[in-house]
């Protein structure tokens, strides 16, 4: 809890720095990541973060410093060079671009861990803390390396808000964009370096392993949100920075631990959360909303039992007891009362010792969906000229989601009917 | 029947397009009229689309070239409208109805700068055009077909262009969409302007276009509607493949063999 204080009230330079830092690493890459995605293209930002590591690893052998300008500019060539390679095998052999985003991510990677391994083997005192890029570790950004990796992202976020609206069109309608002489291949090059880049400044927040999560996670959690690609990107970079702040706070409270793992786990949790609970787009949307057409289902079929019984009986406002509501129609009993309870309770039938009948408002509501019913039926057989005995199953379904308007329609086209195929009254 | 015209708004030399070394269109030579309503049709695979990217410089060309109002097209391109086949993008981008006409504006305002009000406003009144100003901040994702289809025509006319290249406008879209398009493109044609429609239906080719290209992986015919919908060159397009045509495609692929041979 301490630590928690301590961290929070940023009393301490060394946290700001480094909570600044994280929120501008994870922020650009999550924005960026936002036009990846929407190109489709988020497979390959994985290949590039695995690729990056030879590039690390090199550019210390050759330099033997762990300068953060030259290991980037390394980070950067590598990246660059297996988007290169993935374009190249695809466009060029046979090989389809998921296997060659597969062969170029493990090859770079395993030369990279090559590289890695040898290094951390020679004995070279410089080399301690080289291998923080394989997981990150945020609390290192200070100094040198907080200055040239926030530049590096604020390039980024501008380069993408000045770029906004050709990504935009690129990752709708490529083609289009090439008509109106877009220079479509240039802005391609555009947003693979940014993708690049991206990745090369994540990776000290988070290791090349996890950082395509850094890239993609935080754009599809903002998707579920939003249907607006400028908010989009607001969302995905908040969602980010919160999980830069998050990661840096675990990098210092406990300096053993890797970031990356702390950071993605945070943002893929953020996602879930979106996936479920998103509205209109998450899962929990989608389970009410069918509750909901399912309780609709129940209570309209009660209704209209209730109104058929008074047609038979030509009384619609008579008792009706529970036998002979569940010998027309075979609900399981439970069902039927719970939802015969709803009913009483939205007023739309009323409660008596031996049984139900319906209010002025349920009889309406009933008589509705028998119209509604034996009107879809007529408008099959005469308009999809099906037989009479075959369109019974498509009304039942069709009866309850029937808006005013289409009511409308149907009344016109068929020419305001009397009776429906079986010859019964249409009410 | 191969119709050529004198002072052409397209005109098509020796054109020659592949597809992974394939030739799918062969030594195309045409030339169209000012102000018509072109029809390009064709069976499936006859390589309709084909040619109108392949025209627009969306597609690079084995062999010959092509001068739109007379130029090469990179000089002509802010006089050009491209409308894709609705299937050809995602729909479930994040974006309104109004931001995809928007883009029709793009390509005028060039890199950096931002939809100004007067843009905004054509986009407005290419939406009204096409009648889907009610749906101006609608999601993409919540349209139909049809309305698809408007979006994209509203996107073109947002540009102001003279000449328009549209990929089966028509293709499953309802028939009151189809009234609509087919009366916007008339009011275009009034206005001057040149329209090629990809079209897939032959019954309503020759009440709709006044000019029509019969294409089959070569040009079969092109002039006037009423002098090209015969009963013989519709039987030249549609029957029979040319099987040694495609064999010698194949070949040419499989042989990794130039299309044409490099000059020294």
């Amino acid at each position: 809890m301490n630590d928690f204080v301590e961290f929070f009230s940023f009393v301490d330079a060394n946290i700001r720095y480094v909570t600044l830092g994280s929120v501008l690493l994870a922020a650009s890459s999550a924005v960026v990541g936002c036009f990846t995605l929407l190109r489709k293209r988020a497979l390959v930002g994985d290949a590039v973060a695995h690729s990056v590591l030879p590039g690390v690893c090199l550019a210390f052998i050759l330099s033997g410093t762990k300068n953060p300008l030259i290991l980037l500019v390394g980070a950067f060539v590598t990246g660059w060079l297996s988007l290169v390679s993935i374009d190249y095998i695809t466009a060029r052999s046979r090989i389809k671009e998921d296997t060659a985003i597969g062969l170029v991510l493990s090859v770079f990677f395993g030369i990279g861990i090559l590289l890695l391994t040898s290094i951390q083997h020679s004995g070279d005192a410089a080399q301690s803390g080289l291998d923080k890029f394989l997981f990150g570790k945020a609390a290192s950004l200070v100094g040198e390396d907080l200055i040239v990796f926030s530049a590096v992202a604020i390039v980024l976020l501008i380069t993408t808000i000045l770029f906004y609206k050709e990504l935009k069109l690129l990752c709708f309608d490529e083609v289009y964009a090439k008509s109106i002489g877009f220079p479509v291949r240039s802005l391609e090059l555009l947003l693979t370096t940014l993708t690049v880049f991206a990745v090369v400044v994540g990776i000290q927040a988070v290791g090349v392993v996890l950082m395509a999560a850094m890239l993609i996670t935080p754009a599809a959690a903002a998707r579920f949100w939003t249907e607006r690609l400028g908010v989009m990107l607001v969302l995905a970079a908040l969602i980010g920075a919160f999980s830069g702040i998050a990661g840096a706070f675990v990098s210092y409270t406990a300096p053993a631990m890797p970031t990356g793992p702390w950071i993605v786990l945070i943002v893929s949790m953020i996602a879930i959360i979106s996936f479920a609970l998103a509205p209109k787009r998450g899962w929990v949307a989608r389970l009410l909303r069918q509750r909901k057409n399912k309780t609709q289902i129940l209570e309209e079929n009660l209704l209209k039992l209730l109104y058929q019984l008074g047609e038979a009986h030509e009384d619609y406002f008579s008792n009706r007891n529970l036998e002979s509501i569940l010998e027309r129609r075979n609900f399981p009993k439970r069902q039927a009362l719970a939802g015969l309870a709803k009913l009483k309770r939205q007023g739309y039938i009323q409660r008596h010792p031996d049984g139900w009948s319906l209010t002025i408002e349920g009889e309406a509501r009933g008589k509705r969906v028998v119209r509604l019913h034996r009107l879809w039926e007529l408008y099959l057989t005469q308009y999809l000229q099906l037989a009479s005995d075959h369109v019974h199953e498509d009304a039942e379904t069709i009866e309850h989601i029937i808006t005013p308007e289409l009511e409308k329609r149907l009344m016109e086209e068929l020419n305001y009917p009397a009776l429906d195929p079986h010859q019964t009254r249409i009410p | 029947m191969i119709l050529h015209v004198e002072h052409p708004v397209v005109e098509v030399h020796d054109l020659t397009v592949s597809y992974e070394r394939k030739p799918v269109l062969w030594g195309i030579d045409l030339t169209l009229p000012a102000g018509s309503l072109v029809g390009v049709i064709g069976p499936n695979g006859a390589g309709k689309s084909t040619l109108i990217k392949a025209i627009m410089d969306l597609l690079p060309a084995s062999s010959g070239y092509v001068r739109i109002f007379d130029e090469p097209i990179k000089q002509v391109r802010k006089r050009i409208s491209y409308v894709p086949q609705r299937e050809s993008v995602d729909w479930d981008f994040p974006a309104s109805v109004f931001d995809v006409v928007l883009m029709g504006r793009y390509g005028n305002l060039g890199l950096f700068n931002r939809p100004r009000k007067a843009d905004k406003d054509a986009a407005m009144q290419a939406l009204e055009k096409v009648g889907m100003q009610a749906f101006a901040n609608r999601q993409i994702s919540q349209l139909s077909g049809g309305q698809q289809q408007r979006v994209f025509l509203a996107r073109a006319l947002a540009q102001n262009a003279d000449i328009y290249f549209m990929d089966e406008p028509f293709a499953g879209v309802d028939i009151a969409t189809e009234t609509a398009i087919i009366e916007l493109l008339r009011t275009m044609r009034e206005q001057g302007k040149t329209v090629i429609v990809v079209h897939h239906d032959l019954q309503s080719a020759s009440q709709y276009f006044d000019w029509v290209i019969l294409l089959n992986m070569r040009l079969v015919a092109s002039g006037p509607t009423e002098q090209v919908l015969t009963q013989e060159l519709l039987e030249q397009t549609y029957g029979g493949k040319l099987t040694v045509l495609s064999k010698v495609g194949d070949l040419l692929r499989k042989q990794e063999f130039p299309v044409r041979e490099k000059r020294s």
